[in-house]
């Protein structure tokens, strides 16, 4: 008779007797393995007189809040000390911070759930409430937890990772990046790697873009080469850049050997520019027409390059040596007849910065103008990039996402 | 005009400017009113008698920064949250009410200081301490605490202010030579004491804890170890060295006229007519920035340590109903230790003795936490001490906890007899 919940605390330092009613000694930990719909208890370690014994679940007659008891007796029981890649409750995940994957926040676990679902036992959820602390302390035995269920955590700790359920895989690579950039703030550096690293290049790239520089480029130096390489190219080439630009210079130049050609060569460029310029502020992520192109050809060349690109609602027009000519909206263009051409229907001598332009003056610009993106020009009017307002609103209010202390 | 320093490796000077502050901070900021006062009083009673104490004191102070520091850096975690993942629930309820307690009354200390050292101005304490509880909390709770800990790093240089006027004093340099090198030892309970004091107010719990938190705050890879290393060293030697100035400033004036003073601000009145007016100014405004640093960074470190320790919901930038405990916390500590010296005839040196021996109680455990921890193979891998080290380590927790112990007894002892 195994009981349906039982809190972990509640069985820890708990006697367990054998079928005579001997006591053989106290419960220490108990060790679990991947399961689904929630990890299942394999076996109990027991702490006895005579060294650490292991008993398996199958061994258990009866356990509940009263009692703890095995079918065989004294003389069956094997000792054994808990092995190297093991997983135990008490050890591992007791007092650890875990993600809740629903209230988007680290936790600590306060007490940790037990129970039997279909002819399982197995963590059911833990604890995270101030009864779970209570508990612990020995007081109030019977209150009642602030409870959340194992498929909406994840664990932190490296090697822990085998116990998130698929389900909880799938709804963390969901998470808003912000969200979780937010959740990496908060966690230590060995614990980012391991939470990055069970993410895909595309969602790891998205949410070390969120991060402040610095710590996204001590997340990327801490990443295999090859990882790393990959999570740049997934990103805005701007991003990559702000990162690349706090690495050491070797490191940089190594992930830029690794990446990809055409990527690394967008990233290089972005990278010769002062980061308190325009230019260090720019993307090269962004869409030009010659001039001759009808608006319906251009929206058939939209239509293709658009799912790469951020920012396509300025249209930018430029001549054969990619001067900057006029620009238009992706209102403007809709609205056109589909066999104007471009050069008619573009506004001439749009607002545009330097390179070299002070940030804060590119700030002022995209706000005095009501822009949701400039171009940035050499002084030849060559059309470099651009910068969209997002990153200007980056810029003037940084999202505090390192922790204030 | 500012070209040519673009040209130097602008990103490893920055990358070390970066790492930089924690441990200057940390040892800075543990010259406190409390601090000062101790020096000072040690000063005007024994001159430069008690000056040799210094390099031992430096010693020990670097070893158990160095160590918290390394916990720090490898781990990635605070010293609470090892303290509750390693050892549990119940000794982290047990460590974290003793640190609340002992942190209550250390903050009190600080705004008995800031409010002492603002009358010498002519600033009544009823309208300094609420002023300075209104400011310290609209600055944490409303700023960005990144700017915060640069002003505070820039008010470090504040504390030069007690080397010079340590050379104001116009000391006998010969005689600070050879007290330095040469030990001197009264067998007497107030020089006792005073030893024991100075030690005290030198390596207290909560720095332990905050150090350690503002390290890992800064994300510091294991290979950058190193550079974390000079931080702390340096910020230990500027420390030792503003505390060794005081107690030489007040030996150089104050004893050798043979003037006792029992309170800091004494120190500073006193120091007018001999070492000047404007002795008295250096020594009085290192006093109102050794008390508002310490009365800032306190009261958050504790919130922080507590709530990471529990589990609670932190972060200054948290609404009060997203982290109540964290804000709840944050703003009683305040309230009540702002408070509590401003009730007309509290009885303020006993609430620094008390604190005082709370401090020495609790020290010893937070120290053997922090050998215990640096010693587990699973948490330091390599990084564990040597045997050397851990010799000399254990050997330094054993002198520091029997002189808590002492300082125990001693206040005991005091706050029987008055």
């Amino acid at each position: 008779m195994i009981t349906d919940s039982i809190y972990l605390s509640e069985l820890l330092e708990r006697p367990i007797l054998d079928k005579k009613g001997d006591a053989i000694g106290k419960i220490r930990d108990l060790n679990v393995v991947p399961g689904d719909p929630f990890p299942c208890v394999e076996g109990l370690y027991i702490r006895t007189p005579g060294g650490t014994a292991y008993v398996s679940m199958k061994e258990i007659n009866v356990l509940n809040k009263r009692v703890v008891t095995i079918r065989g007796d004294v003389g069956s029981i094997v000792y054994a000390e808990p092995r190297e890649k093991e997983i135990l409750i008490a050890k591992h995940i007791m007092d650890k911070q875990i993600v809740d994957v629903n209230g988007v926040k680290v936790v600590r676990v306060n007490d940790v759930q037990l129970g039997q679902v279909n002819d399982h036992f197995g963590m059911l959820a833990i604890d995270v409430g101030f009864g779970g602390l209570i508990r612990r302390l020995g007081f109030g035995k019977a209150r009642k937890g602030t409870l959340i269920p194992w498929q909406y955590v994840t664990t932190l700790e490296p090697g822990l990772d085998r116990l998130t359920l698929t389900m909880t895989r799938k709804s963390l690579a969901e998470m808003h990046p912000v969200d979780m950039a937010e959740i990496l703030s908060q966690v230590s550096m060995q614990e980012r790697t391991a939470l990055l690293s069970s993410l895909d290049e595309e969602t790891a790239g998205d949410v070390i873009g969120e991060l402040d520089d610095e710590t996204a480029a001590k997340i990327i130096n801490e990443m295999e080469p090859e990882k790393a390489a990959d999570v740049l190219e997934h990103m805005d080439p701007d991003e990559a850049a702000d990162v690349l630009g706090d690495l050491p210079e070797k490191k940089a130049v190594e992930l830029l050997s690794r990446m990809d050609k055409e990527e690394a060569e967008e990233v290089r460029e972005l990278l010769e520019h002062d980061e308190d310029t325009a230019g260090g502020l720019m993307t090269t992520d962004y869409v030009c027409f010659p001039p001759d192109m009808t608006t319906e050809e251009v929206m058939k060349d939209l239509r293709l390059l658009a799912p790469d690109i951020e920012m396509i609602y300025y249209l930018y027009v430029v001549d054969k040596e990619e001067r900057l000519l006029g620009v238009l909206s992706l209102k403007d263009l809709i609205l056109a007849s589909p066999k104007a051409l471009l050069g008619g229907i573009m506004r001439t001598n749009p607002k545009r910065v330097f390179a070299t332009e002070d940030k804060k003056e590119v700030a002022e610009m995209v706000s005095r103008y009501n822009l949701y993106a400039i171009p940035v020009v050499d002084e030849q009017d060559h059309i470099l990039g651009i910068i969209t307002v997002d990153d200007v609103v980056d810029m003037l209010l940084p999202t505090p996402l390192r922790k204030k202390r | 005009m500012l070209k040519w320093l673009r040209t130097i490796d602008r990103k490893s000077l920055l990358f070390f400017l970066s790492i930089v502050g924690p441990g200057f901070i940390t040892a800075n900021v543990d010259n406190d009113a409390a601090g000062i006062t101790t020096y000072s009083v040690a000063g005007s009673h024994y001159g430069y008698a008690l000056l040799w104490s210094f390099i031992p004191m430096l010693a020990l102070l670097i070893i158990v920064q160095e160590m918290v520091a390394r916990l720090g850096v490898v781990t990635g975690k605070g010293l609470s949250d090892l303290i509750r993942e390693e050892y549990g629930v119940k000794t982290t309820v047990f460590v974290m009410f003793a640190l609340l307690i002992t942190n209550l009354g250390t903050c009190a200390a600080e705004f008995a200081g800031l409010a002492a050292s603002l009358e010498i101005f002519g600033i009544s304490r009823y309208i300094s301490v609420p002023l300075a509880c209104g400011v310290i909390w609209v600055l944490v709770v409303k700023g960005n605490y990144k700017t915060v800990e640069r002003v505070f790093l820039g008010a470090c240089i504040i504390y030069f202010s007690y080397i010079l006027s340590g050379f104001m004093a116009k000391p006998d340099w010969a005689e600070v030579a050879r007290h330095t090198v040469i030990p001197t030892f009264h067998m007497d309970t107030a020089f006792v004491g005073l030893l024991i004091g100075m030690v005290g107010t030198t390596i207290s719990p909560w720095m332990q804890f905050y150090q350690q938190a503002s390290i890992v705050e800064k994300n510091v890879r294991i290979e950058d170890y190193r550079f974390v290393r000079w931080d702390v060293i340096l910020g230990c030697i500027m420390a030792s060295m503003v505390a060794f100035f005081i107690v030489m400033a007040c030996g150089a004036t104050l004893h050798v006229n043979g003037i006792i003073i029992n309170n800091a601000e004494d120190a500073a009145l006193a120091l007018t007519p001999l070492a000047g007016e404007f002795a008295k100014l250096l020594f009085a405004v290192g006093l109102v920035n050794a008390s508002l640093f310490a009365a800032t960074i306190l009261p958050l470190s504790t919130t922080y340590t507590i709530c990471e320790g529990m589990g609670w919901e932190s972060g200054v930038n948290k609404e009060f109903s997203e982290a109540p405990q964290f804000m709840g916390l944050y703003t009683g500590l305040i309230l009540f230790s702002g408070g509590l010296i401003l009730i007309p005839g509290a009885p303020l040196i006993k609430i620094m003795l008390v604190s005082q021996v709370v401090n020495g109680v609790l020290l010893p455990f937070v120290l053997v936490f922090i050998l215990l921890l640096i010693n587990k193979k699973d948490l330091m891998g390599t990084y564990v001490n040597g045997r050397i080290n851990n010799w000399i380590s254990w050997l330094s927790v054993a002198v520091l906890i029997g002189l808590s112990i002492a300082l125990i007894v001693l206040a005991v002892r005091q706050m029987i007899a008055g």
